[in-house]
């Protein structure tokens, strides 16, 4: 059982960085990005590129990989959703036709095959009876590190208070002189950042393949909604539960079904909290 | 040829059928279906377990159809209080969960082999040889009775309440009309509509399995939909064949660039696919054909003003 914990703890850390990312792009932009696990998956395999196709260490490849997938995500915002208008279901649907380009690109070019990235084997860490891989400590130590990096952006620096003021009030941000594109532009530069490394810490821990970051699709937006979407720091607290119940369930029901409990929670949250833990509820349109 | 220009048009049935319920769902009430492949399992699997049992066509039929709709309703009350965004997720979710009890439940569904040998519905009566297009003429029949139903139901006063839910819930919940009941009506009408879908896609191929009920379907459904123009049925069949044209047509791609290997192709074609979608909306989101009440409103106006 503690195992489980801390097993979930650290999957609920890894959660969590593509969870800010949802939250935020949902803020600043008001509508759910359902391209976000294409955007894991497109990172992963920029680190993947670089890691092996060119040998650079996972030290270089990673954050190359993250300037890469910014730069991706900077593009498709002045390509795409900026062209489909301000309806929210709309750019919905959008960036579901984005999250299939994406997704599919990398099948092209890298086929359904599984991949794994060119790290050396280390010996997991042992403390108390408990085991830590040398990748969760990785997960752990990277997330926590972003974490905070994003916390310093939006409580200390005027591009933070630029994106909490829309993510407020648009229109009043608007009045008040706030640059909407270019707060928008930084705001996929983040997320494009976050979802990159998070692509990269799953292919650490497992393999990179087309479908690694739809499988986390499901968990992330449950963190983001459990901890009151588009709030970053509630999606952090979401994410940790997530990950903690999920690996925990996996004493109580059947592996197989281990998705199927985020779904659970999502609903259960949906019918009983809708603001999530960290919300408020407030009258909305 | 002719065979092949048959089960096209087939696939082309399914479509629009799917494309209708769609129409209901999300052009008509503004309700997001990502899972609408859920659905469909839901439908394929039930006719499929049921005629199996040896139950008569129909009832396994009416049973895949009422299956859905309740599942639809039920899982629509999610919606209850919500912004539609939930919805999405919560429908892309409960199919995933379908696709895991599809997967893991072997004893009901299969498992990963899925069900084969589903037997064909009035096969004794038409015979076998003609009997492909003997289906395709019954898919053109319901096609017409559904669209007849779900017109009705558009130009009814609940399909006007509908559309004041989906452009403001508030204002409608103001008038005093109960926006969660509408709402879970109209996501139970689609439902029964890709219930019905998913009955006739277990008849038409006799084996199902879970790799059939995977979001590319939903996809495809969402595309006919906008390029057909969300919420206009007229314009879906034409939807519905320009994105089989288009699936078809791109199959071809692998002759044409001999060094393509299959499975690149087939990526390809997925990709196209997504670029379609997001041309359309960005240059066209009101698709090929208008919706019932614009249509009117354009002729009173200015015809040239778009919604």
């Amino acid at each position: 059982m503690p195992q489980a914990l801390l097993n979930g703890l650290v999957s609920g850390l890894l959660i969590a960085l593509p969870a800010i990312a949802l939250s935020l792009t949902y803020g600043v932009l008001n509508f759910a990005n359902f391209s976000i696990g294409a955007m894991i998956t497109t990172g992963a395999y920029f680190a993947y590129l670089l890691n092996v196709g060119f040998g650079a260490s996972i030290l270089i490849a990673a954050p190359l990989a993250g300037l890469g997938l910014a730069l991706v995500a900077v593009a498709i915002q002045r390509s795409v959703y900026r062209w489909v208008g301000s309806d929210h279901i709309t750019l919905l649907v959008a960036s579901m036709g984005v999250a299939f380009v994406l997704e599919n690109t990398m099948r092209f070019i890298y086929g359904s095959d599984v991949r794994t990235l060119d790290v050396p084997v280390a010996r997991p860490v042992q403390f108390y009876g408990l085991r830590l891989n040398h990748e969760q400590l990785t997960i752990a130590i990277v997330s926590l590190l972003s974490m905070a990096v994003v916390a310093i952006i939006l409580k200390r620096t005027r591009l933070g208070r630029a994106m909490r003021a829309i993510s407020d009030d648009a229109a009043l941000a608007d009045v008040r002189g706030i640059d909407r594109q270019r707060t928008v532009d930084w705001t996929w530069v983040i997320a494009g950042i976050l979802s990159a490394f998070a692509g990269v810490l799953i292919g650490l821990d497992g393999t990179v393949e087309p479908l690694m970051g739809a499988n986390y699709l499901i968990s992330v937006f449950a963190a983001a909604i459990v901890g009151g979407i588009g709030n970053p720091f509630g999606a952090v607290a979401g994410a940790i539960l997530i990950g903690l119940i999920e690996e925990t369930s996996a004493l109580a029901v059947s592996t197989s079904y281990r998705q199927g409990v985020s779904f659970l929670i999502l609903v259960l949250v949906l019918l009983l909290r809708p603001q999530g833990m960290f919300g408020v509820a407030r009258i909305t349109r | 040829m002719i065979s092949y220009a048959v089960s096209i048009l087939t696939f082309v049935s399914l479509a629009t059928l799917l494309g209708f319920a769609l129409n209901v769902q999300w052009g008509q009430a503004g309700m997001i279906n990502f899972g609408l492949a859920g659905f469909y399992a839901v439908g394929a699997y039930t006719a499929a377990l049921l005629s199996k049992a040896n139950v008569d066509p129909i009832a396994a039929t009416a049973a895949a159809i009422i299956a859905t709709a309740i599942v639809s309703g039920l899982v629509s009350l999610a919606t209850l209080k919500l912004r539609e965004d939930y919805l999405a997720i919560t429908t892309l979710a409960f199919s995933e969960g379908v696709r895991l009890v599809l997967m893991n439940e072997v004893w009901l569904t299969g498992g990963t082999d899925g069900i084969r040998d589903i037997p064909r519905p009035f096969i004794d009566l038409v015979g076998g040889d003609r009997y492909e297009t003997a289906f395709l003429g019954a898919c053109f029949v319901l096609i017409l009775v559904v669209y007849v139903i779900l017109e009705r139901i558009i130009r009814s006063p609940f399909g006007r309440v509908l559309r004041a839910i989906r452009e403001d819930d508030v204002v409608a919940a103001t008038l005093g009309k109960n926006v969660l009941a509408f709402r879970v009506k109209a996501f139970a009408i689609g439902g029964a509509v890709i219930g019905l879908a998913g009955a006739l896609h277990a008849f038409y191929f006799t084996y199902i399995d879970p790799s059939e009920f995977v979001g590319v379907v939903t996809v495809y459904a969402f595309m006919a939909v906008i390029v057909g123009g969300k919420g206009a049925n007229r314009g879906l069949l034409i939807g519905a064949c320009t994105v089989m044209v288009l699936l078809e047509g791109t199959r071809f791609l692998k002759d044409l660039v001999p060094a393509m290997a299959a499975h690149q192709a087939a990526s390809l074609r997925l990709v196209l696919i997504g670029l379609g979608l997001i041309l359309i909306l960005i240059f066209r989101p009101g698709g090929l054909s208008r919706e019932y009440r614009l249509r009117v409103a354009g002729q009173l106006h200015d015809p040239s003003s778009r919604a």
